[in-house]
């Protein structure tokens, strides 16, 4: 941003022959567009609710940003959900103001270096930060007063004082040095691996299920891990002929579709697990079948034209991983993420690393 | 020329004896001492008599201060201002206080007026631009021509046997200018608003209008005049409560109040055919239901509850009738508006199935007595 628009907005309303009347308005009514993403909002409802009533100050909570002239953003702005913000800040007639509440809004706060994070300040000018995980509804009111104090007198003051101390001599650093903390004790299993095995369990219509499906797929091992849970494990060309036939046993529907990494054995393995609820017999069953792929080339046909409830799934196994489930129309573009960030899930994905650098 | 005009002006013109009487102070033997009245100061200046007389004259009276523009603009701050107040205080809050605490935060109104007549006003790009911005001030055109033909007592523009008529058709073309300003935003949740609005208008207004039509052929004249002159022992209320009821609930259908807010409902449709409007032009269209709300308001007041009949106080002259239509109109208002507070939304499927099934069956029931009392006043026994 190159212009300052906080400093334009206060200025136009501190300039000409009315401005006492343009300020008294705007400062007695600083309706607010909340932008609810995390459990900041809970704050806001309470400070909105009866008990703390921002409305004795004129502050009404509205839900469209074309007629008010406050943005509250609550917490956490995903890469996703940034452009939302600049798009709800961009809407907002002028003179409009931000307050931004959490610590997630200022530095991350608990997700400070996840893939898919991004700081609010960047996207839109903020008057007022109010810190706290979550602040209490008493911060935001305050923010609130203080934002009408600063449209009254026309300089933003802030209204806590912070302790302050000599950090260079608290960690032993140097200024302008960058500095690590040390990293955590990581235990490396030498070679993880995920243990599926039969389990003997007293369920009659299992064991009869099992039979019949074995009967139906010899080239599959087939065993009961539970009551009620089935687990078929097959080689990636069977994928298909598995769902088929599961299909037409009567399973209607995807509960979930997994993908899970094993960077040691170059490997993926995708779990796909189904139930039925047009068959009563089925309905309490739960079968998941799992295939490996390679993970270098992960190739493995889409499952869409058999059940159709399957296409997000695929959708959000493919940004995550980069598994690429051939015959889903919707490959290729991105459905949960923004556009810059690849696979974010797999083990080798680069987070930013902790450091620190003082500055003078 | 002039003195023709100020001639007509003055022989038509409104009476009130707290500023047209001179006020006396005191008097002895041969000598009085008074104020003369306000009106008298500016009676030998050339141009400004003509303004004092214009003012005063009955039907610009009418249109511009009761029961016309001031009193709406009273009743529009007034009853914003108690909609927000009262349900803050059923949710056990203050609601607007700080703005100015002695009086309970009453001017909060004119403070979001104030904040929006200094806003930005956005044109977006997709808008049909003319249109976009002539239909919200279009829109006072059917607010202000009813109150031609609504009298307020002594103090009408135009006395005709048709003006409850003439002030219905009037109100009812409220909701095109609605459906046109959904149009003119060209914005998907504008359409759905209008599209909603269109619905609704086509369940109430029939309701409506035989509601009123029964009233009318009680009283045997449509002139709202008479009406209340009839009205003097029984109030029409307790002579057809089925058609003041079907009357008042398609009130609260007409002005989109709870529970049938469906074409302006902001968790759904974000106000509707307005959601494009900022700053002041927003302003003048979010006032659209409340300026529809009064004139309803008064309506019904002069239908069912013996409109400005009571008792007469001298001071206030032509001014007393309507101050009494004002006060049941505020009444009626603040009865409206409280109805936010306890009541969920319907659905549109409901409201139409409510406007077209029972509502219609009750509107029919007051149709019937109003014949059957029609025809009993008509034989005189009444």
């Amino acid at each position: 941003m190159k212009k300052d628009v906080n400093a334009e907005n206060i200025e136009f309303l501190s300039s000409g022959l009315i401005a006492p009347i343009k300020k008294w308005g705007a400062k007695w009514s600083l309706w607010a567009v909340h932008l609810v993403t995390s459990c900041c909002g809970v704050e806001l409802a309470h400070a909105y609710a009866s008990g703390y009533d921002a409305e004795r100050w004129g502050s009404l909570n509205f839900g469209m940003m074309r007629q008010t002239n406050l943005i509250i953003v609550e917490g956490t702005i995903t890469k996703k959900m940034a452009r939302a913000l600049r798009i709800t800040w961009e809407q907002m007639p002028d003179p409009k103001f931000v307050i931004l509440i959490g610590a997630c809004g200022i530095e991350g706060g608990l997700f400070w270096n996840s893939y898919h994070i991004t700081r609010p300040w960047k996207i839109i000018p903020i008057d007022y930060f109010v810190p706290g995980c979550p602040p209490t509804p008493e911060g935001l009111i305050s923010a609130i007063r203080a934002l009408q104090k600063k449209i009254e007198s026309g300089e933003a003051k802030t209204t806590a004082k912070f302790r302050e101390t000599d950090l260079a001599k608290l960690l032993g650093t140097e200024v302008g040095k960058e500095r690590k903390p040390p990293k955590p004790p990581l235990k490396i299993a030498e070679k993880p691996e995920i243990k599926i095995e039969p389990k003997e369990v007293e369920w009659e219509f299992g064991k009869k299920l099992i039979e019949e499906l074995k009967n139906k797929m010899p080239f599959a091992e087939i065993f009961a891990i539970d009551i009620n849970r089935i687990y078929i494990k097959t080689e990636s060309k069977f994928y298909e002929k598995v769902a088929e036939l599961l299909e037409s046993e009567g399973f209607d529907h995807v509960k979930s579709l997994n993908v899970i990494d094993l960077p040691h054995e170059n490997k993926f393995v995708v779990e796909c697990s189904v139930s039925s609820y047009s068959v009563e017999e089925l309905m309490p069953v739960i079968v998941t079948f799992s295939v490996e792929i390679p993970r270098d080339k992960p190739r493995i046909p889409s499952l869409i034209r058999f059940w159709p409830s399957i296409d997000y799934q695929e959708r959000e196994m493919h940004d995550f991983f980069g598994v690429w489930f051939e015959g889903n129309p919707w490959m290729g573009n991105k459905f949960l993420l923004a556009p810059e960030v690849e696979t974010p899930l797999r083990k080798d994905f680069k987070l930013e690393e902790p450091s620190y650098v003082l500055e003078r | 020329m002039l003195s023709y005009l100020l001639e007509m002006f003055r022989q038509n013109s409104v009476g009130i004896p707290l500023i047209t009487r001179k006020v006396v102070l005191y008097h002895t033997a041969n000598k009085i001492a008074y104020i003369p009245p306000l009106t008298s100061l500016f009676a030998k200046i050339p141009i400004l008599n003509l303004i004092v007389a214009l003012i005063f004259w009955k039907p610009f009276f009418a249109v511009l201060f009761a029961p016309g523009l001031v009193c709406i603009l009273i009743a529009i701050l007034f009853i914003i201002w108690f909609e927000r107040k009262v349900t803050a205080r059923v949710q056990w809050r203050y609601g607007p206080l700080e703005v100015s605490r002695n009086v309970g935060g009453i001017i909060q109104p004119m403070a979001d007026g104030m904040r929006y007549f200094f806003q930005e006003v956005i044109v977006h790009r997709e808008a049909h631009k003319p249109y976009f911005l002539q239909f919200p001030l279009i829109t006072f055109l059917p607010v202000l021509l009813p109150i031609l033909v609504i009298p307020a007592g002594t103090i009408y523009a135009i006395n005709t046997p048709y003006s409850i008529l003439v002030a219905i058709a009037l109100i009812s073309l409220i909701p095109m200018i609605i459906v046109a300003i959904g149009w003119a935003s060209n914005s998907k949740y504008a359409y759905v608003g209008s599209l909603r609005e269109a619905m609704m208008y086509f369940s109430y207004e029939i309701v409506l209008m035989i509601a009123a039509m029964s009233m009318v052929i009680i009283y045997g004249s449509a002139n709202a005049i008479e009406i209340v002159k009839e009205q003097s022992t029984i109030p029409g209320i307790l002579l057809n409560p089925f058609a003041a009821l079907a009357f008042f609930v398609a009130i609260a259908m007409a002005t989109s109040r709870f529970p049938f807010e469906i074409p302006e409902a902001d968790q759904e449709v974000v106000f509707g055919p307005f959601i494009e409007y900022t700053g002041i032009i927003f302003g003048v269209v979010m006032t659209l239901a409340y300026e529809k709300l009064y004139l309803l308001c008064m309506l019904f007041s002069i239908l069912f509850l013996g409109g400005w009949n009571g008792p007469f106080i001298p001071p206030l002259g032509d001014l007393s009738p309507a101050l009494w239509l004002f006060l049941k109109t505020i009444g009626l208002m603040m009865i409206f508006v409280f109805f936010r507070t306890f009541y969920a939304r319907y659905r549109l499927d409901q409201a139409l199935k409510i406007g077209w099934s029972k509502l219609m069956a009750l509107a029919m029931v007051a149709l019937i007595t109003g014949l059957g009392l029609g025809a009993v006043n008509v034989m005189g026994w009444l």
